[in-house]
């Protein structure tokens, strides 16, 4: 108590500071008053005319978007313009002269163009409302004809994106769209008001800041009506860069229309750069659904179809990498020692393991198998003895050593990073580590493991070229409008593999095999006369699952992603391809055909057609 | 003595309860939003989500300040440094991980909202300078040692705030000090020293503005000497804005009516500028009545500090009155002209939860101060 009593002051110490500081309020609030006074009502009626003639009315210059084109120049995205009529609620004078000249040439009825009218009353006076939207120019000439005598009514070109070739490479240009709210908080004042354009996905979105320009601005003299009288100063907008893109449309295009099933990825890198040849994820769309604007029930139907036209496959489909991972595993096995190159097994059809059965692809087993012919017929037992001496770790080590489960780098940031398990990660998630059972899985890609196809795409490439594990990339460099070079891709090597030589070509021959060897499972991959090196992958979708008797029965969602991955390197042009088709049985049946198609394609030979024996 | 910072008796505080304050704080939070409403119509369907945002946070406002007003606000003299660690340490965390937002990194983000700890800093100043300064003999400050250590503890958030950058507010917390030190009073001995500090460094500081400052901040300032030098950049903003409060004249031109708003003439209309769409559309008379309002609540606010209970409970008071004075002055000063554009929110009025929390923070301290003149626990 004490101390409370003696916390209490004499009331006026402060008194006298409080009152000198209550004079400085009311000194301070006086002087916002006075110039407030004479702003308003001394010099009110002079800024009231400034307002009312807004003779300082400042125009706009929006810069022309860069386009998009592909490596030959030809273009994959451009500018188009398309008018819109609005109505200026506050400055219509006459409704029914508007509906008399309008209604007509806009195909509206006179009732409804008087219920637009009637409904943009409502709206801010001075904002421009909006009538019509995507106005062909043929309809533009009827009505400019009148538009110079009626008030109120204001005819504007908006340039919008054009995709000419509408659903080719949909994923990798993106698409363009009216400003969020949210993206034009971040924006900031970085230059973007409400109705402007942005990039939203793709290429469009990554280089939002070449491609759009500099806005610029004129500052012009208006007269009471309206009309300008002059220029006074202006600054021309600055056209967005051009990206040109690494992609060659005509090589796309023959892949995507090769891609007949109804979901899954195809990505072909140089492997020696890097530099993306084709990137095809299906079902895509059509982008210019998109431009400028795009339709709520188009929306809906694209955001709610179950096979996800909207997803890049190539970047964000993930997928157990099934046997293509073998070759993971068996370099992992050979570098660590756990296996001799000539030491063999014998396949029996399948491996027990605490009770629990792990089954061979090949019920019969296939009897002794040594590393090479475990590769070449792609036998799971082998692979289950190895991922069981190895464990998850080894595994992961040297997975993430080919770049898998994590972003490879393209410049779409959207990328997954799919999932290596280890045993650190299966402890933080499950609480447990990682047991025999799940190692024998991960041993021939299965299990928790996840891949992207560029992964899969880069890992190939890695193989093709000696270890090095490059970063992908589509853009080939930036132009200014000028032609001057921004920016010019140069390749990245993330890192070299180091291998062991011997080791390599182990691994190579065995992939050489695959395609080549009576028995091996991508032999519908073979091309006379080209050296083509491969891996097959039948990824399950549903786990211990009892075979049935043909694929053609298992329900569509419940059948295996065919996996194929394919390298050539022998000739001046390399390169890696991944195929994966969502659901389409086995990978050495369906996914190594379209794989050899684009091959022969690429090298301009005629497809063999599969082989006959 | 139960060492409670609550009140026992719940109906003699709801008695004593500030309503005159609050009542006061809540109309200006209103008028505000009715002004974010208009500020932001144009920009169409992007724009409605800033009056519901700012409606949440008044709610939000209202509840603390409830709460907070039933809470003793010697709680702050006890646990007030760890509020002022726990801003200092919010701070640098935001120059490290903030977002980048219009070119400054000032918030941090936690998903759904998002915490701008500057605004809360010169809370958090007041705070400790009340503390350091009520705890000693009265009298001027004539120890340089005691002089150092407060001005250190205004220095240190002051200059994370700069490197934000965020200078309006920077510029904000060393008034409110600079207030509160006065208050205290100083002795001739330190008042001769500032003044020849003073003439050795106004060419230094000259200088070092050419150097140090921001291509932007320059450029203002410069604008501000003469706007008329750069019609459609930087000097832009303070033309248009002073057409728009002209233009108002007497009556305003009535709701969603300003023609300078409603054409987007004005920018960045719904934070730093608001005043001028209010002004634009409400005319002298609804200036008056908002400046009026702010004006009743300061003198409210001073009238607390002169007969809070103790030392402390004055110092507070005078630390959160200088808040919102200075923000009023410099907010109205600048959409004015009278002062360079320096980016201060109007209290109260301004769109940004992180403001408008603050200055509700603000009313509650001062109401918890009022509430409790008489009282001594027990």
């Amino acid at each position: 108590m004490t101390q409370l009593l003696s916390d209490r002051v004499p009331q006026d110490y402060y008194k006298s500071r409080v009152i000198i500081l209550s004079i400085i309020v009311c000194l301070v609030m006086l002087a916002l008053l006075i110039r407030l006074w004479n702003l308003q009502l001394i010099m009110g009626e002079s800024y009231d005319d400034m307002a009312i003639e807004n003779r300082i009315r400042l125009l706009r210059l929006p810069p022309p978007r860069g386009s998009i084109y592909d490596r030959n120049g030809k273009a994959l995205a451009e500018n188009s313009s398309s008018f819109t009529l609005s109505i200026v609620p506050g400055a219509i004078k006459d409704p029914h002269l508007i509906i008399e000249a309008y209604a007509d040439p806009l195909g509206f009825s006179p009732e409804k163009m008087r219920s637009i009218i009637e409904k943009s009353l409502v709206a801010p006076r001075f904002i421009s409302f909006p009538i019509k939207k995507n106005i062909s120019l043929e309809e533009v000439s009827l009505i400019k004809a009148h538009s110079r005598e009626i008030k109120g009514v204001s005819l504007d070109a908006k340039p919008y994106r054009h995709y000419p070739n509408a659903e080719l490479l949909c994923h990798i240009v993106g698409v363009t769209g009216e400003i969020s709210g949210s993206e034009l908080e971040k924006s900031g004042r970085v230059g973007y008001r409400p109705g402007d354009y942005i990039g939203k996905t793709g290429i469009e979105r990554e280089y939002e800041t070449y491609l759009r320009g500099e806005e610029g601005w004129e500052q012009i003299e208006i007269d009471a009506k309206g009309r300008n009288l002059a220029s006074l100063t202006r600054r021309p907008a600055k056209p967005g860069a051009d990206v040109v893109l690494t992609i060659d449309s005509s090589f796309q295009k023959f892949v995507e229309n090769t891609f007949t099933e109804r979901a899954g990825s195809v990505v072909a890198v140089d492997p020696d750069t890097g530099r993306i040849l084709a990137m095809v994820s299906k079902p895509g769309f059509d982008p210019n659904l998109f431009s400028p604007s795009i339709s709520e029930r188009n929306w809906k139907s694209l955001n709610t179809d179950p096979l996800h036209p909207l997803e890049n496959r190539s970047i964000r489909g993930l997928y157990p990498p099934a046997s293509t991972f073998k070759l993971v595993t068996a370099l992992a096995a050979l570098s660590e020692g756990v296996v001799k190159p000539d030491s063999s097994f014998v396949c029996s059809g399948e491996l027990e393991l605490a009770g629990q059965v792990y089954r061979c692809w090949n019920q019969r087993g296939h009897g002794r198998v040594s590393l090479h012919k475990s590769l070449v017929e792609s036998c799971d037992v082998y692979f289950y003895e190895l991922g069981l001496r190895l464990g998850a770790d080894r595994m992961a080590q040297y997975a993430s050593l080919f770049g898998l489960g994590k972003p490879t780098g393209v410049e779409l940031s959207q990328e997954l990073p799919g999932l290596i398990p280890t045993n650190y990660w299966k402890q933080r998630n499950y609480g447990t580590f990682i047991k025999d059972g799940e190692n024998v899985t991960i041993g021939i890609g299965q299990g928790y493991t996840l891949t992207t196809p560029i992964q899969l795409a880069m890992m190939t490439a890695a193989i093709a070229n000696g270890g090095n594990v490059m970063r992908p990339y589509l853009v080939e460099e930036i132009r200014s409008r000028e032609g001057s070079t921004i920016f010019g891709q140069t390749p990245v090597i993330r890192w070299n593999l180091k291998p062991d030589p011997q080791n390599w070509s182990l691994i190579r021959k065995a992939m050489r095999d695959v395609v080549e060897e009576r028995a091996g499972t991508g032999r519908r991959c073979r091309i006379p006369g080209l050296t083509v090196y491969a891996k097959t992958g039948t990824s399950q979708v549903i786990s211990a699952r009892e075979k049935s008797n043909g694929d053609d029965e298992v329900p569509y969602h419940e059948r295996t992603h065919a996996m194929f991955v394919a390298f050539v390197d022998d000739q001046p042009r390399k390169i890696a391809v991944v195929v994966v088709i969502e659901h389409g049985g086995g990978g050495g049946k369906t996914a190594a055909p379209l794989a050899r198609k684009i091959i022969c394609r690429y090298y301009g030979l005629p497809d063999p057609g599969e082989p006959r024996d | 003595m139960p060492n409670t910072y609550l009140d026992s008796n719940v109906i003699s505080s709801v008695r004593k309860f500030e309503w005159f304050l609050c009542l006061n704080a809540i109309t200006l939070a209103i008028i505000g939003i009715v002004s974010i409403y208009s500020a932001t119509i144009p920009m169409g369907s992007a724009g409605r989500s800033f009056v519901i945002k700012q409606t949440a946070w008044l709610s939000l406002g209202v509840v603390l300040l409830i709460l907070f007003s039933f809470v003793d606000y010697r709680i702050l003299d006890r646990w007030g440094s760890w509020v002022y660690i726990f801003i200092l340490v919010a701070l640098i965390s935001v120059s490290i991980f903030g977002r980048v937002t219009a070119g400054s990194r000032r918030w941090i983000d936690f998903g759904l909202m998002r915490f701008q700890p500057s605004e809360f800093a010169k809370l958090a100043i007041v705070i400790v300078l009340a503390k350091s300064l009520s705890n000693r003999t009265r009298g001027p400050l004539d120890d340089w040692t005691e002089i150092f250590r407060n001005l250190a503890l205004v220095l240190v958030p002051a200059v994370f705030v700069t490197t934000q950058p965020d200078l309006g507010t920077a510029i904000a917390m060393s008034l409110v000090a600079i207030t509160m030190a006065m208050f205290v009073g100083l002795s001739k001995r330190i008042w001769s020293a500032i003044a020849g500090l003073a003439v050795v460094c106004v060419p230094l500081i000259y200088i070092g503005a050419n150097y140090f400052l921001l291509d932007y901040q320059k450029r203002r300032l410069l604008t501000f000497i003469n706007p008329d030098q750069d019609p459609l950049g930087a000097g832009y903003q303070i033309i248009q804005s002073q057409i728009a409060i002209g233009s108002g004249e007497l009556f305003g031109k009535g709701f969603l009516k300003g023609t300078q708003n409603q054409l987007m003439f004005l920018p960045v209309k719904h934070t730093d500028f608001i005043f001028a769409v209010l002004s634009e559309e409400w005319g002298f008379i609804g200036c008056v009545i908002i400046l009026m309002l702010f004006m009743i609540f300061i003198l409210r606010g001073l009238a607390i500090a002169d007969r809070a209970r103790d030392d402390f409970g004055t110092l507070l008071a005078v630390g959160c009155i200088a808040i919102i004075f200075w923000h009023v002055a410099i907010n109205v000063g600048m959409v004015m002209g009278l002062v360079p554009v320096v980016g201060v929110p109007l209290s109260f009025v301004s769109y940004g939860g992180s403001s408008l929390l603050s200055s509700f923070l603000v009313t509650a301290i001062l109401s918890s101060i009022s509430s409790r003149r008489f009282s001594c626990l027990a």
